[in-house]
C-alpha cells in the first residue's frame, strides 16, 4: 500500500518485514493521515517521496526509522557516558577549581583593589594613558549602574579560559608547524570546531557533566575559542623568514634554540593576533554559556529574554559591548607594541 | 701559492627530485641537464664538482643565476645534502659527521654571510653580532667586548643598541660580516654577500673585505654573479655554468686564456686595463731592457701603466718584484693584451 512496497516484495523480504509489524502506538503523522482518510492510493509521480528511512519504514515495518538512528546515537552516548566521565571528570576537575577560585578571588576582593589592579595591567601591556583612562571610565560606568559584579564574573571567566587556550593552543600550534602530518590531522578538527554552531557544543557536555559544575561552560568556551590561537601560532611560525632560519642553522643552533630564540619571537605578532581573536571568541561564548549556568552579563541577557525585561537585557548587552571594546583595544595596543619593536 | 688545502670538494653531485639516485646513474652516463629534466623530471643542481680551496685565500665561485653557485656553497656546511661526492674540511669528510659533529663544524669552523643579511629583527645590533657566541651558550655580558670590537672593526661603532631595521642595507650587511667575524671561525662563507647593495656601497664593502682579509687571512668562499667583483676579490676563481665547472684557476689566467666561448662572452665586456695586472702580460726575463722608461711593480694594473706612459706605445718598462727585476713590459704588448681573446666573437655578441 505504500510507495516502496515493490522494493521489499521484489527482494523477497516480505516475511522479514511482517516480523517487524508491531502493536506500537501509532505515530502522530500516521494517526493524522488515518483520520483524514486520504490514502496513499491517489499517488502521482509528483508526490513521489524520497526513499528515505521513514518512507521505507512505511512499506516495511522492520526497516528502522530515522529517529531510531538518532536514538541509537543517544543510547550509545549514554552507555559510554559513565566510563567517559570516569576519565574526563578528574582530568577536567582542575578547570572547575581554577574557574571557581578566580571567580571567588575577583568577587571577594574589594572593588578599590580590583579596579586599580586592572588599570595597572592595562598600563603595563599598552603603555598608553589614553587607554587606561578609557578603561577606567568604562569600569566606573559599569560599577555605577550596579553591573560591576556581573562584569567581573564575565571578565574572570574570560581570563581563565583565554589563559588556558593560550597554554594549550600555542604548543599545539608549534607541533603543527613542525610536522605537516600533524597539520593535516589537526586542520579538519579545527575547521569543525570553528563551524559547529556554539549551541551544539553544549549538548554532549550537558550529558557528560552536571550543569552545576563550572567546568561545563569552561570546556565549551575553551573548545570554541582555542581555534584562532592554534591556527595563528602555526601560521606565524611557518611564515618566519626562511633566510633567518637558514642563518640560525648555519650558525649551528639546535632546534630548541631555533624555536625559542628565533621562531617564537618572530611569530609573536601572529600569535598575539591569535590571542586577541581567542579573547573575543571567549567573550562571545561566555554569553551563550550562560544557558548552562555560566555567571556574568550573559545571565542578565537571558533574564531580559525570559522575563521580558527589555531594559535589563539591553543594558547588559551594552555592558558586553563595552567589555569587548576594552579587551580588543588592550590586546590590539599590546600587539602594536610588539609589531613596532620587530618591524623589518 | 703553496698554502695548505683547507676545503676540498671531490666529485660532488646534487640532483633535486624524488629519486635522485636513479637520476644520478643517468647523469654519470652523460645525460645533460635539459634532457634529465624533460625525461625524468629531475633537476641537475651540481655535476662533478672538484675544487680545492686553500687556506687564507679568497675562492670566488661565479656564475649566473641558476648555475648552482648558491647550492654549492650550502654543501660546505651541509645546509644541503649532496647526492654523491665528498667534502673534506681539514682532511675530514664533512659527510661523515653526525648531528653533533656537524653542529660543531657550523659553530666553530664556518661562519656565513647572507645576501639578504638574515639578521634577527628582534635583537639589537650587538646581540646580532654576538649570535655565534650566543649560540655557543655565552651570555650577552660575556661576548659584549668581543662583539663591540668587531662592530668597531667594520665601522659600526655607536650603533650597538640599535635594531637592524634602523640601519641601511650596507650597515646591516656590516653587521652580518661582524657576526661572521665574531664567531672567530677559520672559514667564512659569503653567499652573494654584496649583491643586494648599491654599487658604491658594494665597492666599499669589497675594499673592507680585502682589508680584513689582509689582516685575518681567513679562508673565504665568496659567491657572486658579478664578474668585476669576482676579479677584484678572487685569489682563485671558479666559473660555474648549469651546475658544472667551466673553468677554474687564477683570475688573470682565465682572462688571458679563456677555454670556453661562455667565458669569452662573459669577459668581453669588462674593463681589461683595470683588471689585468702587469705580471700577466709581461715578458719574463731578468735581462734589463735596452732603453728603460722606468720601474713598475708586477702587481700594478695596466690602467696605471697606461696613465704613466701617457699613451706612448714605444716605451719599455722594467717590472720589479720586491726590488728585483722579474720581467719587462713593452707598451705594444700591453695594448695587444687589451683586446679580448677571440675578439671577433666577443664583438659580435656585444653588439646584438
Amino acid at each position: 500500500m505504500a510507495t516502496y512496497d515493490f522494493v521489499f516484495s521484489s527482494l523477497g523480504l516480505e516475511d522479514w518485514c511482517s516480523d517487524g509489524q508491531s502493536d506500537a502506538p501509532m505515530s502522530m503523522a500516521a494517526l493524522l493521515q488515518k483520520t483524514k482518510g486520504t490514502d496513499a492510493e491517489a499517488e502521482s509521480l509528483w508526490d513521489l517521496p524520497f526513499p528515505s528511512m521513514d518512507a521505507l519504514n512505511d512499506s516495511c515495518a522492520a526497516f528502522p526509522k530515522s529517529r531510531e538512528l538518532t536514538k541509537g546515537l543517544e543510547e550509545g552516548f549514554l552507555s559510554i557516558k559513565d566510563s567517559l566521565s570516569v576519565v574526563l571528570d578528574p582530568l577536567t576537575q582542575p578547570l572547575s577549581w581554577f574557574l571557581d577560585g578566580t571567580l571567588y578571588g575577583m568577587l571577594n576582593t574589594p572593588w578599590w583593589i580590583v579596579i586599580p589592579a586592572l588599570l595597572a595591567v592595562v598600563f603595563v601591556v599598552t603603555k598608553s594613558w589614553k587607554l587606561v583612562g578609557f578603561v577606567a571610565g568604562s569600569l566606573i560606568l559599569l560599577a555605577f549602574i550596579d553591573y560591576y559584579q556581573y562584569a567581573m564574573e564575565t571578565l574572570s571567566i574570560i581570563f581563565v579560559c583565554a589563559f588556558l587556550c593560550v597554554l594549550l593552543g600555542v604548543p599545539i600550534g608549534i607541533a603543527m608547524s613542525r610536522s605537516d602530518m600533524m597539520q593535516r590531522l589537526t586542520i579538519p578538527v579545527l575547521d569543525m570546531l570553528q563551524t559547529l554552531p556554539p549551541f551544539v557544543y553544549l549538548i554532549p557536555l550537558i550529558f557528560l557533566f552536571s550543569v552545576t559544575e563550572s567546568k561545563l561552560y569552561g570546556i565549551a568556551i575553551i573548545l570554541y575559542a582555542i581555534v584562532p590561537v592554534i591556527r595563528l601560532t602555526n601560521l606565524g611560525i611557518r611564515l618566519v623568514d626562511k633566510d633567518v632560519i637558514e642563518a640560525a642553522d648555519a650558525f649551528g643552533m639546535t632546534s630548541q634554540q631555533k624555536l625559542f630564540k628565533v621562531q617564537i619571537p618572530l611569530a609573536l605578532p601572529n600569535i598575539m593576533a591569535g590571542v586577541n581573536q581567542t579573547i573575543m571568541m571567549s567573550l562571545a561564548m561566555v554569553v551563550i554559556a550562560s544557558l548552562v549556568s555560566a555567571p556574568g552579563l550573559g545571565v542578565l541577557v537571558l533574564q531580559g529574554i525570559r522575563n521580558l525585561e527589555l531594559g535589563v537585557g539591553l543594558v547588559a548587552g551594552l555592558g558586553i559591548v563595552i567589555l569587548a571594546v576594552i579587551l580588543d583595544r588592550v590586546t590590539k595596543a599590546s600587539l602594536a607594541r610588539i609589531n613596532a619593536s620587530q618591524k623589518q | 701559492m703553496d698554502r695548505d688545502i683547507k676545503i676540498s670538494i671531490r666529485n660532488l653531485y646534487k640532483i633535486f627530485g624524488p629519486i635522485p639516485d636513479v637520476a644520478l646513474a643517468y647523469v654519470r652516463r652523460g645525460m645533460g641537464k635539459a634532457e634529465l629534466l624533460e625525461k625524468h623530471n629531475h633537476v641537475l643542481g651540481l655535476q662533478d664538482i672538484n675544487v680545492d680551496m686553500r687556506e687564507g685565500e679568497i675562492t670566488v665561485i661565479m656564475g649566473l643565476s641558476g648555475s648552482g653557485k648558491s647550492t654549492l656553497i650550502r654543501h660546505l656546511n651541509r645546509l644541503i645534502e649532496p647526492t654523491a661526492g665528498e667534502i673534506e674540511v681539514d682532511g675530514k669528510n664533512v659527510l661523515n659527521f653526525d648531528e653533533d659533529g656537524l653542529r660543531k663544524l657550523r659553530r666553530e669552523q664556518m661562519s656565513m654571510v647572507f645576501q639578504k643579511f638574515a639578521l634577527l629583527p628582534h635583537k639589537t645590533v650587538l646581540e646580532n653580532a654576538g649570535m655565534a657566541l650566543l649560540v655557543r651558550g655565552h651570555t650577552v655580558r660575556d661576548f659584549e667586548d668581543e662583539a663591540k670590537k668587531w662592530l668597531a672593526r667594520v665601522g659600526l661603532e655607536g650603533n650597538e643598541n640599535q635594531y637592524p631595521h634602523q640601519l641601511s642595507g650596507g650597515m646591516q650587511q656590516r653587521v652580518g660580516i661582524a657576526r661572521a667575524l665574531a664567531s672567530n671561525s677559520p672559514v667564512m662563507l659569503m653567499d652573494e654577500a654584496f649583491s643586494a647593495l648599491d654599487p658604491l656601497i658594494r665597492s666599499d664593502m669589497q675594499d673592507l673585505l680585502l682589508e680584513l682579509q689582509e689582516e685575518l687571512k681567513k679562508t673565504v668562499v665568496f659567491i657572486t654573479h658579478d664578474l668585476d667583483e669576482a676579479l677584484k676579490l678572487a685569489d682563485h676563481l671558479v666559473i660555474l655554468k648549469d651546475g658544472h665547472i667551466v673553468q677554474q684557476g687564477e683570475p688573470q689566467e682565465i682572462l688571458m686564456q679563456p677555454n670556453d666561448p661562455y667565458i669569452t662572452d662573459f669577459i668581453s665586456d669588462i674593463n681589461r686595463a683595470r683588471v689585468l695586472r702587469v705580471r700577466s702580460v709581461m715578458e719574463k726575463t731578468t735581462e734589463p731592457p735596452a732603453d728603460c722608461a722606468g720601474d713598475i711593480s708586477d702587481r700594478d694594473n695596466l690602467e696605471s701603466v697606461i696613465a704613466r706612459s701617457e699613451g706612448d706605445t714605444d716605451l719599455v718598462y722594467r717590472v720589479v718584484k720586491k726590488g728585483n727585476q722579474v720581467g719587462i713590459l713593452e707598451m705594444k704588448e700591453l695594448v695587444k693584451a687589451l683586446v679580448p681573446v677571440d675578439a671577433s666573437e666577443g664583438d659580435n655578441r656585444s653588439r646584438y
